[in-house]
């Protein structure tokens, strides 16, 4: 590597990082010569922690609640958050994952109103009975929406045919039925447990100052209450829940998904497993494999069939999901490759090629405003930062990853759903 | 933007990309929609995906482009009105993140303009095996396209809406003849439109001269005779089309289009644009508030206008049972902006809405790129700074003006199967 590219690299990954008194985590990131500003604050909790322990009381919670109180925070007794942001000229929005959730905005103007509203949609919650109801409707829609989408529903069924009890096998919205038990205690209760500045990540990018964001937390008047919150551990089996599923939806074409579940990494290994997985999808079957252009090319699968991963606390998976007229067939073909790729070992000049494209992957996220923030929220929820993920990929050898094939991706660990177009019987029906 | 013209209907846009990380160049082929050609236009960007003569082998570009940093290499068959294009980009790092210094900027510029006028040929065709190859991915495509229900509801109103006309041929093509196509058909129709088309080449990243000097090569070897390219267009009023279509699904979408009388593109799209964002293309939109959210009739509901196929679109998901409510609901809110002034706050809500996004166009690379190429479909080259100071003089009366100009032509319902039964 040479200077210019050392010098290039430091100045897309440097941010300031400040630790508050209160415990937030903030990151900036002046760009020079951009007009906009994203920012995002993120807390760790997401459809995933249902179980906790604030100052000594447990608490278990239904499916969809931290996706729930990511529609709620919206509201305050002002009115809709939605409504002030548009009102500054910001474009804002939400989203759930299964750890976390994150509230973000746009705007190239008006930005320390934009952060007031920010900074107050997450420290405080407003919730009646009334809104809550109002809220089970809408977030009920949404859920229905997503039933119509065949990705979505083959990802939750690989995970519900991996996971007993993790709570990775509801849907981050959860169902109607696991919402309508959500009441307005239960939403206060999570704020106070997680929406507390020590568990907030701020992370900025591009027309901002350290001092704008300092000066917007001077004026939220956040508190300093630290509640001792304990996320309790979920007992879940290694083994499987079922092999093979199979459903009809109204899709033209049969959809195969493998999922393959994996022992959880330490918090520690988190990073180097998860970029041992995204590069373990991709000399799979990625499209510089000889197997994704012998299922491209013969007709087995589309360009689409590849692989994904779910890497969060105390669970690990990998899954291969693509359309195909013969699901039995591309699953044994796609088998044969994992254990061919573990007896052989991984061909080094494509690890190279992948270690390439990852670290290009790195370099164009950082060259917009949402990219930058977004990359600094994830990492500082996780605890690591951008100049670590970068130093984790340059360090990542081909031992490696074969070292990780001899007790990944086996087939004894492993599940597959079906999606099959309706039946013509049941269309006539 | 600095606008380049290198031959006749050859341009070259160079467009700043100091402060990113990134560099980019599209080559886009503006053609006439033409039905007889539509569906092996349709399958060249399968092909070009594959390779080109450079560089044949799928597998050998994938790691190509992995050598380049992941670089990406996109081809795209797209619509605007009656005008159908043919576009081709390759996006990766600037060379000042290259491990080894390489000259990134000229590499992908040599792989765009490589793909679009030098494909992998054999004795003069396309390699009838990989065309048989593409041709199922493109029947799968056209097949699947009831998976998005969304989008199928959205594509099947437009069908409706345009009919026969050219702005209605199908960017993706006719199922029923992708089977018969044949590596002549796809070989004339890639000659046909490299020969008719207007180019336009979008560099962002590369120098100059030499961005001139690969696209002057490549032209000076192929034959030209660009042909000249229809404008803005609207379908005539008709009266209201209606049609419900009932699948397996859990959600309705509903569909509503309108066609533009008398709309004159150069000086009212201001108002247009304005009109789109009180009515449902912002978060403070009368959909978004009132049909959406105080209703609570749908879950998304938005507005958008197609300046280049005159047509305003209107699609909504919604629960099956209220399909009827909500397609009055909407209606109501159009027709109340037909008939009353838009209040100032809704203007100024709607008004800083567009600026701000306007002001961000110049913070992404492909944004700025989409501004331009759709600022030149109407044969203009403003600014958004310049578009900004248009957007400020726009009034409410405008607004009013713009909303009456529409007329409402299709309403498409795709809905589940036991509702419709009701």
């Amino acid at each position: 590597m040479n200077e210019t590219t050392i010098q290039a690299l430091r100045t897309a990954a440097q941010c300031e990082t400040i630790q508050l008194e209160n415990g937030m985590t903030v990151l900036v990131k002046p760009m020079e010569g951009y007009r906009d500003v994203h920012v995002i604050c993120g807390t760790r909790f997401g459809s995933a922690d249902c179980k906790f322990e604030m100052n000594g009381v447990q608490h278990t919670l239904p499916a969809g609640v931290a996706h729930f109180l990511e529609h709620k925070m919206f509201e305050s007794e002002e009115g809709d958050a939605f409504a002030q942001y548009a009102a500054v000229g910001a474009s804002a929005n939400a989203y759930t994952s299964f750890d976390k959730t994150c509230y973000l905005f746009s705007t190239t103007c008006g930005v320390e109103k934009a952060l007031d509203i920010l900074l107050k949609l997450v420290s405080r919650g407003y919730f009646t009975k009334e809104t809550v109801e109002k809220e089970q409707g809408i977030i009920g829609q949404e859920i229905k929406m997503y039933d119509d989408s065949p990705e979505w529903r083959m990802m939750f069924s690989l995970l519900q045919s991996m996971y007993h009890n993790h709570p990775v096998k509801d849907d981050i919205a959860g169902s109607e039925e696991s919402i309508a038990q959500i009441t307005p205690e239960m939403l206060y209760e999570c704020v106070k447990a997680f929406y507390s500045p020590a568990n907030l990540v701020l992370a900025a990018a591009g027309n901002i100052s350290k001092q704008q964001i300092l000066d917007a937390i001077e004026r939220a008047g956040l508190t300093h209450e630290k509640p001792n919150v304990k996320k309790l551990p979920i007992q879940e089996p290694f083994e499987t829940v079922c092999k093979y599923r199979e459903f009809e939806m109204s899709v033209s074409k049969p959809m195969l998904g493998v999922g393959y579940k994996e022992v959880p990494p330490t918090t520690e290994n988190q990073l180097k497993t998860a970029l041992i997985c995204d590069m373990l999808s991709e000399l799979v079957c990625g499209a510089m494999t000889p197997f994704y252009r012998e299922l491209y090319d013969s007709g087995l699968a589309g360009a689409d069939f590849s692989g994904e991963f779910l890497c969060i606390e105390n669970a690990l998976c990998l899954m291969f999901c693509g359309e195909t007229d013969q699901p039995e067939k591309v699953r044994e073909l796609l088998q044969q490759e994992i254990d061919r790729l573990r007896c052989d070992g991984v061909n080094e000049e494509l690890f190279m090629l992948c270690k390439n494209q990852m670290y290009g992957g790195l370099v164009c996220e950082l060259d917009s405003t949402s990219g930058t923030a977004g990359a600094l929220c994830a990492g500082a929820l996780k605890g690591y930062t951008l100049y670590d993920e970068m130093s984790c990929l340059v360090n990542l050898t081909v031992q490696d990853i074969d070292s990780a094939l001899q007790t990944m991706l086996l087939e004894e660990n492993s599940v597959s759903v079906v999606i099959r177009p309706e039946s013509e019987e049941e269309q006539d029906d | 933007m600095k606008r380049i013209e290198l031959a006749k209907n050859a341009y070259l846009n160079i467009l700043p990309a100091e402060k990113f990380n990134r560099c980019r160049i599209t080559v886009q082929l503006r053609y006439h929609a033409n039905r007889e050609k539509a569906t092996a236009c349709a399958l060249l960007p399968f092909l070009m995906e594959r390779g080109y003569a450079d560089c044949p082998d799928p597998t050998a570009l994938s790691c190509r482009l992995a050598q380049l940093y992941g670089a990406t290499l996109s081809a795209d068959a797209t619509a605007s009105g009656s005008c159908r294009s043919l576009t081709v980009s390759v996006d990766g790092i600037q060379q000042q993140f290259a491990l080894q210094g390489e000259c990134l900027a000229k590499e992908y510029a040599k792989l765009a303009l490589g793909t679009v006028f030098r494909p992998a040929l054999k004795d003069g065709l396309f390699d009838p095996a990989e065309i048989e190859i593409e041709k199922k991915k493109l029947a799968e495509e056209l097949a699947g396209e009831i998976n998005d229900k969304r989008l199928y509801c959205l594509r099947q109103a437009r069908r409706k809406f345009y009919g026969n006309h050219p702005a209605g041929i199908e960017r993706i093509g006719y199922p029923e003849e992708v089977a018969g196509l044949t590596a002549q058909q796809v070989t004339d129709a890639w000659k046909w439109i490299v020969e008719n088309s207007h180019v336009e080449v979008f560099c962002s990243g590369l120098d100059e001269h030499q961005a001139a000097e690969l696209v002057q090569a490549e032209l000076q070897n192929i034959l030209r005779n660009p042909q000249p390219l229809p404008g803005a267009q609207a379908m005539p009023a008709v009266e209201l089309q209606t049609y419900t279509e009932t699948m397996e699904m859990v959600q309705a979408k509903l569909c509503l289009l309108f066609t533009v009388e008398n709309f004159d593109i150069e000086k009212e799209l201001s108002a247009m644009r304005i009109a789109m964002a009180v009515l449902g293309g912002s978060p403070t939109s009368r959909l978004f508030m009132n049909v959406r959210e105080k209703q609570s009739l749908c879950y998304y509901c938005a507005a958008s206008f197609n300046s280049f196929g005159g047509m305003m679109c209107i699609d909504s998901g919604i629960e099956p049972e209220n399909a009827e409510t909500a397609q009055q609901a909407i209606l109501n809110e159009w027709k109340s902006l037909c008939e009353d002034l838009p209040s100032e706050k809704e203007m100024e809500d709607a008004r800083r809405f567009i600026l701000n996004s306007l002001a961000a166009v110049g913070d992404s690379i492909s944004a700025q790129e989409n501004w331009y190429i759709g600022q030149l479909w109407r044969d203009c080259t403003d600014s958004p700074e310049q578009v900004h100071q248009q957007l400020l003089e726009v009034t409410p009366k405008q607004v009013q003006q713009a909303m009456n100009k529409f007329r409402f032509s299709v309403a498409y319902l795709l809905t589940k199967e036991e509702s419709a039964d009701e």
